[in-house]
């Protein structure tokens, strides 16, 4: 297993965001994490990139703990978000320029000049990042998600502001790296059509609780509780978000 | 640390500075003007003859001193504050880079601003009011290193504060040194306040640091004991920072608050 999640929880005061979550991905591997809003998926993907503290539980990639080799396991992976963004001032090129510092990149134009252009975003290179559409935003990131070449890429909700061609385009990106790079890939997306074609696996959350894993097939007769020959991932997400299921 | 990570902090805003017109004011705006209004209130009342040499030189030499630690403070400051208003800190610690570099490559940076204000400021003091600070530097500087590492504690203090509270407590970045700057005796001796702030004034590195520095102008010299209360002073109150900031970073991220953005 390349990463192992075991009884993570956490609470919040009271409320409990993550409840005795286990799950663990192999190398190679594109998860899905799918549940509703509130369901405790972008904190655990926190957890996993260490940003907030388990209240219990353990969390172990490439064979390390993360509590204990957090800069030595960041190095290999990486994470973005469209919900996070980057110094607005600066040009798309700077903000990537100081990514490729970070992870030390021997030749830094070079990767960001082949990321632009593998993302479709050559021509905004010198443009502050303020002026672009929330879409060429979430491109920017995917560029800084792949500057180290990661072994475990964090995506969450990559294709949330992106058109059907450029989601599309990213979503072939994704499928490229896994098969050229064993890329392994943990991936939250509302779209389910879209985790459907992905993810080979997904670990569905609801209350911070694991209700099914599984492949989507699984996860459909699991949850919907029949016999179904394809998966139906969208009727079964509106089946737990009413509560009739789990 | 890595030396990569820190440069990259260092490239990071410098690139900020580059492109942000507030960062250019606060680095050499405010310090020149100060010196501009506060030399003309000299030269008033120099010609009125209310006031010997060496005073003007203290109140110029003040200002300058006070813009390189209140400028220090702010930027240390502001520098985080501009990752929470850009909501660049998942993007940031979501990387290899550590709270360590992040802070020494943010210090590099401030102490790279602090230089150009301080060349700026003194530069007008000596064009426009004869003031040449330049002969005085060897002197100066422990009392200068001593401001700074005062800045820096508290700078680091008001990080912590804002880790936990955010963008609610931004304001403590331009206001803080507001409130230690009657007791840090910057244009007065410490024998002007009432003896109850007198009090407060010796437990105060900046306080102990003018006074040093009124001595040099007045031409009594180096003094030993002063620089050594504000080192004392500022061993205390760096390690109090470093304690609560450890502290309050644990806070943080065990409440998920590095990871809230506003």
């Amino acid at each position: 297993m390349l990463v192992e999640v075991e009884n993570l929880s956490k609470t919040f005061g009271e409320f409990r965001a993550v409840d005795n979550v286990s799950f663990g991905i192999e190398r190679g591997e594109i998860i899905g994490m799918l549940g509703p809003n509130g369901a405790g998926k972008t904190t655990t993907i926190h957890m996993i990139l260490g940003l907030i503290t388990p209240t219990s539980g353990r969390i172990s990639i490439f064979g390390k703990s993360m509590a204990t080799h957090r800069g030595e396991i960041l190095e290999q992976m990486n994470f973005t978000s469209p919900y996070v963004a980057f110094p607005w001032r600066l040009t798309v090129l700077e903000n990537l320029k100081v990514f490729a510092r970070i992870y030390n990149l021997k030749k830094p134009r070079e990767r960001i000049d082949e990321l632009l252009e593998q993302f479709g975003i050559t021509k905004l290179r010198d443009k502050a990042v303020a002026r672009l559409s929330s879409g060429e935003n979430t491109r920017v990131g995917l560029c800084k998600a792949f500057m180290n070449d990661p072994q475990l890429l964090l995506l969450d909700e990559p294709t949330a502001y992106l058109d059907p061609e450029v989601a599309w385009q990213v979503k072939n990106a994704l499928l490229e790296a896994q098969r050229e790079k064993g890329t392994t890939i943990l991936y939250t997306s509302h779209n389910m059509a879209e985790v459907e074609r992905m993810c080979k696996r997904i670990v569905f959350l609801h209350h911070g609780k694991v209700i099914a894993v599984g492949s989507p097939i699984e996860i459909t007769q699991a949850l919907l509780e029949e016999e179904r020959e394809e998966p139906a991932l969208e009727e079964v997400f509106l089946r737990v978000v009413k509560g009739k299921a789990a | 640390m890595k030396v990569h990570r820190i440069n990259a902090v260092i490239v990071r805003h410098i690139y900020e500075s580059r492109r942000n017109f507030d960062r250019v004011v606060d680095m050499i705006w405010w310090p020149v003007l100060d010196i501009v209004m506060w030399g003309f209130f000299t030269v008033y009342l120099a010609h009125s003859n209310r006031l010997q040499p060496t005073v003007v030189s203290c109140l110029l030499g003040g200002i300058i001193l006070w813009g390189t630690f209140y400028s220090f403070q702010r930027d240390m400051a502001v520098g985080f504050i501009d990752e929470l208003w850009c909501r660049n800190l998942i993007n940031l610690f979501s990387t290899p880079l550590t709270l360590a570099e992040y802070m020494a490559g943010l210090l590099t940076v401030c102490l790279l601003k602090v230089m150009v204000g301080l060349i700026a400021a003194s530069a007008i003091a000596w064009a426009a009011y004869s003031f040449d600070i330049v002969p005085w530097l060897p002197k100066l500087i422990p009392y200068m290193a001593n401001l700074l590492l005062f800045a820096l504690a508290i700078g680091i203090a008001i990080t912590g504060m804002i880790f936990r509270y955010t963008t609610k407590v931004q304001a403590l970045a331009w206001g803080f040194a507001g409130l230690l700057m009657p007791v840090s005796c910057v244009m007065y001796p410490m024998s002007s306040l009432p003896r109850w702030l007198q009090n407060i004034a010796w437990v105060m590195p900046t306080a102990h640091s003018f006074e040093g520095m009124r001595g040099i102008l007045n031409g009594e010299g180096f003094s030993r004991l002063h620089f050594w209360w504000g080192v004392g002073l500022n061993v205390v109150y760096f390690a109090m920072a470093i304690v609560f900031f450890g502290w309050i970073y644990e806070k943080t991220q065990n409440r998920g608050l590095l990871v809230k953005q506003e």
